[in-house]
């Protein structure tokens, strides 16, 4: 699994690299605004990568509340852990955006409005997975979140589009710009891809160290045997 | 054991459960480490053993509310298979008491023979009520009631549904000279030849009273397995004292 | 089936029974209902017309005093670790788990009732036109309500943080409730007909149908140990 780790870095970074020089030098600067603009190429891709990772966090879920198998709630936690770094992302630059391009820190937009609500389950994940006695039912619980909040998710964002319906804003956003430059189109997929990469290869190198802390926890509380031999010893 | 089906061997001794490499483990900290027995159909026996030896968890196991990590527990005739049916056969007596202190005596009977669906339900009520000594205080909300009073009424709620197997968790625990004696005696009427009854208690005397068996569980293990008639009870005091720690 | 209904009838016939002993969660949820129209009442600018805003009041309302509840479902059961004797039963989780539920919802429509009543007459609002209508957007936002709340109450109850986790858990997964119901509750409190609120109506009820079905599936493995 290291080597696919590595491949996968190396796979990332290139791609990582790429995408950068694409959005700094080769996608064009748009009419309205501006140079700031171009925070949309790390906007969408993170947007993206969040919603990824909670389908990850999801699947693993139903997998690990089924099967019982441990190290599906390891991916699940590594998945979980990486979604939470990516959906802040998307929080952090949506706002910046905004604030620059039309003097809003924040509209309700329903896209992000929806980012915002998988932060807040993220987090509730997390709460949930810590705040039990025995782990074994923390991982559970935050497993039941996973699998509730994945089929949440969609009838949260259809009445997030109803709620925007209903009360139109006056601020239009079409972070793409106006038209569907080829360029453009080129680029953010070029981005997404290295998003993506980068999303997976962290994710194999989280769920390794998951592993690792896992066979640590197993030799750490080995019991002894002396107290048993003794007490065996008084009963032949 | 050699090999061939474990259910005919011990069919001469009419085995109602079997366990086999039993384990369960909470992460990483076993709390029954590979225990084999098989329990007799009207046997009696009392599981010593200090404090976190994993007892709690052995009688969680026999009664299927939990889970084994690895190895199996098996009911040896009947409906084994399927849950519901086993729990049926099955009452548990824990030193909580599984009741409801907004509900009067009666209304926790009734409650749970409904869950277990037992037919002449008034009879048997009146009839556990009056075993216990309480049906003067049926009425009253069970928060009413003094700690031996709860007990008492918990010990008619395990044995309402007539059940094969009783399994006692330390039901000793916080009772006074008068519930204990009750409980006592209702134990002794349990040790009729058809009920297997596993009793994990800290009292050395009253545990050895009324054993046919006697467990010692240190650590998730069985350290010791032999029948009452062969144990001397003041040496097994002592050395389980000394060994092990208990009160007499 | 049949002993699907049976036994979640016993429990909720138990809690129920439970709740009429002691009114601890009517109580409370009642006296909360009231106190958090007061405090609108004196919030609120006097000049704005809180028929406008009715909807949103009823339901943020409903919302908290309902969580307020919904801690008592599971805790009651682990004074005396009765959920561990009742686990031992012949009973189904998933029966376990939907006559919580019924109880639940039951002692919420009676607070709804009462939020409804509190607002109409604190604010001079006209509910008889379109009672009917509120009635069933109330009932299915109820539903969605009890349905997530129910499921979550038993996960809070077995963590050390216990009832202050209900509503960081809540509140995110209930948006569709909120902007549908309350949706709903505003057009039809300022008189537009129930036609008009038929999307809500229909996305409520598919709200409501998924998640009892789901939370009764998952509830097996939130209460085993």
């Amino acid at each position: 699994m290291r080597i696919w780790a590595a491949v996968l870095s190396i796979l990332a970074a290139a791609t990582m690299v790429w995408a950068f020089y694409l959005i700094f030098f080769y996608a064009p600067t748009e009419l309205t605004m501006g140079v700031v603009q171009r925070i949309f190429y790390v906007h969408v891709p993170s947007a993206w990568v969040a919603f990824l990772a909670f389908g990850v966090v999801a699947l693993c879920s139903l997998g690990y509340l089924w099967l019982k198998d441990d190290r599906l709630d390891a991916i699940a936690i590594s998945a979980a852990e990486l979604g939470v770094v990516y959906t802040t992302a998307v929080l952090i630059t949506g706002p910046i955006w905004g604030k620059l391009a039309w003097g809003a820190w924040w509209v309700w937009e329903p896209r992000l409005t929806l980012t915002l609500l998988l932060w807040l389950i993220y987090v509730a994940y997390f709460m949930i997975r810590n705040a039990t006695e025995n782990p074994e039912r923390g991982k559970r619980f935050a497993a039941v979140l996973g699998v509730v909040g994945a089929v949440d998710i969609p009838l949260i964002h259809l009445s997030v589009q109803w709620f925007r319906s209903q009360h139109p804003q006056p601020v239009i956003m079409r972070p793409e710009g106006p038209t569907a430059d080829p360029a453009i189109v080129e680029t953010l997929f070029v981005s997404l891809l290295a998003f993506t990469l980068t999303f997976f290869a962290l994710l194999l190198y989280r769920y390794g160290l998951e592993r690792m802390r896992m066979r640590v926890d197993a030799l750490r509380y080995r019991p002894t045997t002396s107290s048993v031999t003794s007490a065996e010893g008084a009963f032949r | 054991m050699s090999g061939g089906d474990p259910l005919a061997q011990s069919s001469s001794s009419e085995a109602l459960i079997q366990a086999r490499g039993l384990e369960k483990w909470y992460g990483h900290h076993p709390a029954v480490r590979g225990v084999d027995f098989d329990l007799g159909s009207g046997e009696f026996l009392t599981l010593f053993g200090p404090n976190g030896a994993g007892k709690t968890t052995l009688l969680k196991l026999l009664a299927g509310s939990l889970r084994p990590t690895r190895g199996e527990i098996r009911f040896a005739r009947g409906d084994a298979d399927d849950e519901h049916a086993r729990r049926r056969r099955i009452g548990v007596l824990s030193h909580q008491t599984f009741l409801y202190g907004q509900l009067t005596a009666d209304e926790n009977l009734r409650f749970y023979g409904r869950l277990y669906e037992l037919g002449d339900l008034d009879d048997r009520i009146d009839r556990m009520l009056s075993q216990v000594g309480l049906t003067r205080r049926r009425r009253d909300l069970v928060r009413t009631y003094s700690r031996g009073m709860q007990q008492r009424l918990a010990l008619a709620r395990t044995l309402l549904h007539d059940p094969e197997m009783v399994l006692l968790d330390e039901p000793y625990t916080g009772l006074d000279p008068h519930a204990a004696a009750m409980l006592r005696a209702v134990l002794e009427q349990l040790r009729d030849g058809h009920r297997t009854v596993v009793l994990v208690t800290h009292n050395l005397s009253q545990g050895l009273e009324l054993a046919d068996r006697v467990v010692v569980q240190v650590a998730g293990r069985w350290v010791s397995d032999e029948p009452r008639a062969q144990l001397d009870a003041s040496t097994f005091e002592a050395l389980y004292t000394e060994r092990v720690g208990g009160t007499v | 089936m049949r002993d699907f209904a049976r036994q979640s009838a016993l429990i909720a016939h138990k809690d129920l029974l439970i709740e009429l002993r002691s009114r601890e969660r009517l109580v409370s949820t009642l006296t909360f209902a009231v106190l958090v129209a007061i405090v609108f009442s004196f919030a609120l600018d006097p000049t704005v017309r809180p028929v406008r805003i009715a909807g949103a009041m009823v339901w943020v309302t409903i919302l908290f005093a309902g969580m307020l509840g919904l801690g008592r479902s599971f805790t009651l059961e682990q004074e005396q670790d009765a959920l561990v004797g009742l686990l031992l039963t012949p009973i189904g989780r998933g029966a376990l788990y939907f006559g919580k539920f019924l109880a639940n919802l039951a002692l919420l429509v009676i607070a709804a009732v009462v939020v409804y009543l509190v607002y109409a007459l604190f604010f001079q609002l006209s509910l008889g036109g379109a009672a009917a209508g509120l009635a069933l957007v109330t009932f299915l936002g109820c539903v969605g309500f009890m349905a997530l709340g129910t499921l979550f109450s038993a996960v809070a109850a077995s963590t050390r943080l216990g009832d202050t986790l209900l509503p960081i858990v809540l509140l995110p997964l209930l948006i569709p409730i909120v902007v549908f119901g309350a949706g709903a509750t505003q057009l039809l409190l300022i008189g537009r007909p129930l036609a008009e609120v038929g999307g809500n109506i229909r996305m409520l009820a598919a709200f409501d149908l998924i998640f009892v079905a789901l939370c009764t599936t998952v509830f097996g493995t939130v209460v085993e140990e």
